[in-house]
Formats: structure tokens, C-alpha cells, sequence
């Protein structure tokens, strides 16, 4: 009996223990995750104002454009001046930043105006534009990632077979070819040639958004061939990894036990090979989304979607900085963001984690 | 009586391109029901590819070229060569078990012991809580306490993860455990308390086990009989006891006088290095180090012949016929 209580105390000792141990694993992601964005907020905030050309001069340049008349110089070195004092580049850059950070994060994500369409706030140009890139590029990632994994899982499994043998192949031309390439081919073929889909625009150009079906349809058929060439791309990178995971993972002696313990191979797929070789896969997955993103903006250029890639590509025209920086931003915590979801679910994957991270 | 595992031309090897590399050649071998078996010999002799064999754990580029494996349960006979896979899943667990090389890796990281316990009781038709007895009683075997089973393998040291092996491997009370090199990461200490624990499953589940090592002293400790490997081939069978007094088999003569005895005492080691698979010589594959090499040696292959009672000996010294021709 008195064996009997100490070991269930023991028990209750140890579960505490666990939690805490999983609790201090969450606060230091979470203190490596608010780090990490700061690192790259400031990072960003430096380097696009090193970029050559003065912003001032390309808006001159574009109202006199506009407006088809030179102005004096006397003029111009007013609505410069004007200009500078608004978006605030007479401060020394190092109040530049303190003021950027401070009415960042004080001000309710205060990004400043941008140039490409002012006066509107580059906030809600980001806001605007975020729903397209997170539909196209977040749903591509996750379905190349479901495709690629089960794949991959497959293929790994089945080594020795030629089908199998000559998936990888295929794979490994798709994941050598650029995504613009991809993109490129898709618009040219399914889009022009064969016109089985449209191969550019957000949706129909006689439509209205609203919640009717033909609009709806119309946003779907247009979004494939972005998505596909964003998923054909990555989804072989994701199929190529796990295959390499699962070969691993097959050589492992806990599989040569599994076997030897006459297990149906369903059992030994699931439980064994296919459960432990997805633990580095999920990490991939944050690895992949941040590698990734940069082309999903040149996707959204070729097809001509309003997404942040295309928003990102007039600003660097302009030299707009602001907007620049809010779509870095945008991005770095949304990479960022994924990242500490994947952090988080390892412990739930592998018990290891919570020990040595 | 007829023995439990009947082991006839066994040959195992590497599939090349263009040929296979024997390791195992040509291997008979009787298994005695209730008997601890110990096969030894040097890294590389092919002993750890006999137990693949013996469990049909082979994989690619390793093949099972020709022989029969005879198992006689009280149900019938099954060749363990022939048995479709389906019918061999059933077989295992149930009545051959295996207690692999490098145990350590053996257990699945990411899922507790229980799970990996009963995830083959529960397939073999037994209910969760036969099946969650079942691993307590097994774990009792070898000196566990019931709670591991809420443990991961990383939470557990060496010798506790060997032991949840070992009683995973008789939860069933299997009728032939094959055990592969199964104290080699173990201190001298816990090696021998796992000994002890593994003769005393045997006795007390009449269990029969082919105990792979390189370690005489361990075979001296717990073995019945022996079989002596060398390049593939039994150079050696007998009792422990005989082959020990009297080692037959110049291999087995310089295997035993390598062992140390008493302080001081210089050992005689064996020259030379057992050669791979693809270096095999012919005739005799031990020829070239043996120090009683004659003439028919490295032409002839000798056959592993009956000598004394309960002995067996694969060399030509021992060959009436080849010395009568020589």
C-alpha cells in the first residue's frame, strides 16, 4: 500500500514537472519569436532606405508627369520640402527609426502614408491587398505540403519500385525549375494556346465583387494556374524531402523491430515509419513558407493579381519605403508567426522536444 | 526427438550487380526445444545475417538464396524459408521472437512503451486489457515496474530499454527467441543481470533461444550448446561444456585461447583478420590462418562431420576419408 501511494505521488511530481518544462519551452519561443521580429522590423527599416534614387524626385517627376507641365525650380523645392516634412526623412535616421518603431507599435500599427497611393495609409493598402496573397500563396503551400507529404510518404516507402523511381525523377526537374518558368509555361499553354483557364486577373473583368455564385466561380477558376504553378514547384520540394525522411527512417532499427514483431504493414507505415518521419517534415514546412514567399510574389505579378507581390513591385518603382516596409513586415510576421505554430506543435509530435529545446 | 528448428543448406547473401556475395553458406543446423543456443564468432562471420535469416528480416541488398528452415510447433511444421508473409506476421511474436542487434534504437522514439508493447497483442486478437497484463507480467520478468509503460524510450537508461525489449519479445510466450548481440552496449554489471534475467525466462516459459554474440564469456555463462562461425560457415557445434575443454576446430582452439584466464598470463591470439564475404577463400575458408593448414585444405570444402559424441566439426584433420586419401 505505502509502495503503492509513493509512486502515484511520484507520478503527480512528475506530471508537474512536465508542464512546467512545457511551459518554459513556450515562453522562450514565444520570447525568440517577438526577438526574431524585431531583428528583422529593424533590419528592413535600413536597408530600403539605402536603396539609390530619392523618393522625392520620383513623385516630382511622376505629378509633373501627371499634370504635363514643368514647374520652377522654386516650386518643386516647395512641394519637395513639403513632401519630406510629411513623410518625415529630415530627422537624422536614428530618430527616423525610434519615431517608426514608436508609432508602430504605440500609434495602432501607424506604418505611415505610402506614395504609391497617397495619401492612403500604407496600413490599410497592406490590409487591402493581404486577403489575395494569404488565399493564393497560404492555401497553395498547405495543399503542395498535404500532396507533397503523402507523396513523398509513398514513394519513400515503395524505394525499390520503377513507378516509384521514376516519380522522383519527376520530381526533382520540378523542383530544379524556377516557379516563374512554371508560371510562364501554365500561362502560355493552359491560358493562350489550349484556353482551358484564365491565365491572368483576380476574376472576370465584367464582374463585380459580391457573393453570387459566377463571381465566386470566376475567383476560383482564375486563382488555379496561380496556385498550381506555386504548388507544382513546391509541392516537389515537399515530396522530394519526405521520400528522403522516410528512406531514413525505414533504416532505423525500431523499424527492423516493428517488422519482427509481426505487425501488419499498414501498422509499421502508420505508427512507425510515416509518424516519425513527418516530425522534421512540419519544420519544413515554416523552413519552405519563408523560402517561398518571394515567389509567390513574382506568381502575382505574371498573373496579374493585387496581391502584396505586386504592391511590393510598384513600391520599389517609387522607391516608397513605407510601403515597402509594411509589406516586408507583413511577411517577416507571417513567416515568423508560422513558425512559432510549428514550434509549438513539435512537442505534440515528438516528446523529445519538450526536453532538449 | 525431433529438434524445434531445423535448419538445412541455409545460404544468405549480398545481390550484386551481376552476382551474389555469399555471407552465409551452406548452414545445418538443429535447434533443440528448451535449449539457449549460442552461435559466436568474429565481427563480420555472418552470424547477425543467420539471425535475418532465422527471423526473415532480410532486406534488399540482402537475399535468402537456398535451404529450408524447419519449425516444429505443436500445430505443425512450417518452413520459415517458404511461409507466405501473411501467415509468418502470424507466426511472429506468437511463436518467434527477436530480441535485435543495437536494442538501444530498437524502441520507437515518439511512442510510449505501452503503445509499443500492445500494438501487437492488440493484433495478435487480444483484448487492451489482456494485452495491458500481458506487458505488466512481461515486464515483471525482467525486474520492471509497471509504470514504464507510461514512459518514452529517451526517459528510460540503456539497460531499462533493453529489458522492455525483452519482455516485449516474450510477452507472447514465444516457442524460439532469437537474440542478436543483446548485451553488447551494456556494462559488464547490467550484462549480467540481463543474462541471469533471460536464462530465467527460459526456464520458466520453456522458451528456446538462438543467442547471437561475439563474446565467448557470455556463451560460457549461459549457453547449452555452441556453434562456432567462421566466413559464413559452422566450423564448430558441440556442448559448451565440451568445446570448452576440448575445442576440435583449430578456429575454436585459438577463439577459446584468446580468452583471458589468469593474470599474467600472456593470450594467444588468432593471426591474421577474418576476411569479408568478397574475399572468401576457397576449400577451407579458415586456410589461410590456420596453423594446422595440410594439403587438401585449400582445395577441398570440409563437410561439418559428427566426431565425438554430441560434437560436430567442420575440418579435414578430423576427416578419416580426406586423411586417408592425403
Amino acid at each position: 500500500m505505502t509502495a503503492d501511494s509513493s509512486s502515484v505521488a511520484l507520478t503527480n511530481e512528475q506530471q508537474t514537472a512536465e508542464r512546467r518544462e512545457v511551459f518554459q519551452y513556450v515562453l522562450r519561443r514565444f520570447g525568440v519569436y517577438l526577438f526574431t521580429l524585431w531583428a528583422a522590423i529593424t533590419v528592413a527599416f535600413f536597408i530600403f532606405r539605402l536603396v539609390p534614387g530619392d523618393p522625392m524626385n520620383i513623385l516630382l517627376g511622376n505629378i509633373t508627369r501627371a499634370e504635363g507641365r514643368q514647374r520652377d525650380a522654386a516650386e518643386q523645392e516647395v512641394i519637395i520640402a513639403r513632401y519630406r516634412k510629411i513623410f518625415g526623412v529630415d530627422d537624422p535616421l536614428p530618430l527616423q527609426y525610434v519615431n517608426y518603431l514608436r508609432k508602430a507599435i504605440l500609434g495602432g500599427l501607424d506604418l505611415g502614408p505610402s506614395f504609391v497611393e497617397y495619401p492612403a495609409q500604407t496600413k490599410d493598402l497592406v490590409f487591402r491587398r493581404m486577403p489575395w496573397t494569404i488565399g493564393i500563396f497560404t492555401t497553395s503551400v498547405l495543399l503542395a505540403w498535404l500532396v507533397g507529404t503523402g507523396l513523398g510518404a509513398l514513394i519513400g516507402w515503395l524505394q525499390r519500385s520503377r513507378l516509384s523511381q521514376l516519380a522522383v525523377v519527376i520530381s526533382t526537374l520540378l523542383q530544379i525549375t524556377p516557379v516563374y518558368l512554371v508560371a510562364l509555361g501554365l500561362i502560355i499553354y493552359v491560358g493562350y494556346t489550349w484556353r482551358i483557364l484564365p491565365a491572368g486577373g483576380p476574376y472576370a473583368r465584367h464582374l463585380q465583387p459580391e457573393w453570387t455564385w459566377e463571381f465566386i466561380s470566376s475567383l476560383l477558376t482564375h486563382a488555379i494556374l496561380p496556385m498550381l504553378s506555386n504548388m507544382i514547384v513546391i509541392g516537389a520540394g515537399f515530396t522530394l524531402g519526405m521520400r528522403a525522411l522516410m528512406i531514413s527512417v525505414l533504416g532505423e532499427d525500431y523499424l527492423t523491430f516493428a517488422r519482427a514483431k509481426g505487425l501488419s504493414p499498414y501498422t509499421v507505415l502508420k505508427d512507425y515509419a510515416f509518424r516519425n518521419a513527418l516530425i522534421p517534415q512540419v519544420t519544413a514546412l515554416a523552413i519552405i513558407v519563408g523560402a517561398t514567399l518571394n515567389g509567390t510574389f513574382i506568381i502575382e505579378v505574371l498573373f496579374q493579381l493585387p496581391g502584396l507581390g505586386t504592391l511590393f513591385v510598384q513600391a520599389m518603382g517609387l522607391r516608397d519605403f513605407n510601403t515597402m516596409q509594411a509589406v516586408v513586415l507583413f511577411s517577416i510576421f507571417a513567416v515568423l508567426t508560422l513558425t512559432l505554430i510549428v514550434d509549438l506543435a513539435l512537442p505534440l509530435l515528438d516528446p523529445r522536444v519538450r526536453r532538449t529545446a | 526427438m525431433p529438434a524445434l528448428l531445423e535448419i538445412r543448406g541455409l545460404s544468405a547473401g549480398l545481390r550484386g550487380r551481376r552476382s551474389v556475395t555469399p555471407v552465409v553458406s551452406d548452414v545445418d543446423l538443429d535447434v533443440q526445444a528448451g535449449e539457449i543456443l549460442g552461435v559466436v564468432g568474429e565481427s563480420g562471420c555472418g552470424k547477425s545475417t543467420l539471425a535475418a535469416a532465422i527471423m526473415r528480416l532480410l532486406v534488399p541488398p540482402q537475399v535468402l538464396q537456398s535451404g529450408s528452415m524447419n519449425f516444429r510447433l505443436a500445430d505443425g511444421s512450417y518452413d520459415l524459408a517458404q511461409l507466405p508473409a501473411r501467415e509468418l506476421r502470424q507466426l511472429r511474436w506468437r511463436q518467434l521472437s527477436y530480441i535485435p542487434q543495437g536494442s538501444m534504437n530498437s524502441l520507437n522514439p515518439v511512442l510510449r512503451v505501452e503503445r509499443q508493447m500492445t500494438d501487437t497483442l492488440l493484433q495478435h486478437g487480444l483484448t487492451k486489457a489482456e494485452a495491458h497484463k500481458r506487458s505488466v507480467a512481461a515486464l515483471e520478468l525482467v525486474n520492471l515496474e509497471p509504470k514504464i509503460l507510461e514512459s518514452y524510450p529517451h526517459e528510460l537508461s540503456g539497460g531499462m530499454r533493453q529489458r522492455v525489449i525483452i519482455a516485449a519479445a516474450v510477452s507472447m510466450r514465444p516457442a524460439l527467441i532469437v537474440a542478436d548481440e543483446l548485451t553488447t552496449a551494456l556494462d559488464v554489471v547490467t550484462q549480467r543481470q540481463i543474462l541471469q534475467e533471460l536464462a530465467a525466462i527460459r526456464d520458466e516459459l520453456g522458451a528456446t533461444i538462438i543467442l547471437i554474440t561475439h563474446d565467448m564469456g557470455v556463451v560460457a555463462q549461459i549457453a547449452d550448446r555452441v556453434a562456432v562461425m567462421y566466413a559464413g560457415k559452422i566450423a564448430e557445434l558441440g556442448t559448451v561444456n565440451g568445446i570448452f575443454e576440448a575445442p576440435l576446430h583449430p578456429y575454436s582452439q585459438g577463439l577459446i585461447g584468446s580468452i583471458p584466464r589468469e593474470s599474467g598470463q600472456r593470450v594467444e591470439g588468432l593471426p591474421g583478420e577474418a576476411p569479408s564475404p568478397w574475399k572468401y577463400p576457397g576449400g577451407c575458408r579458415f586456410h589461410p590462418r590456420c596453423p594446422e593448414v595440410f594439403a587438401p585444405c585449400n582445395e577441398r570444402i570440409p563437410a561439418l562431420l559428427p566426431q565425438k559424441p554430441e560434437r560436430r566439426v567442420a575440418c579435414h584433420l578430423y576427416d578419416a576419408e580426406v586423411a586417408a586419401d592425403a
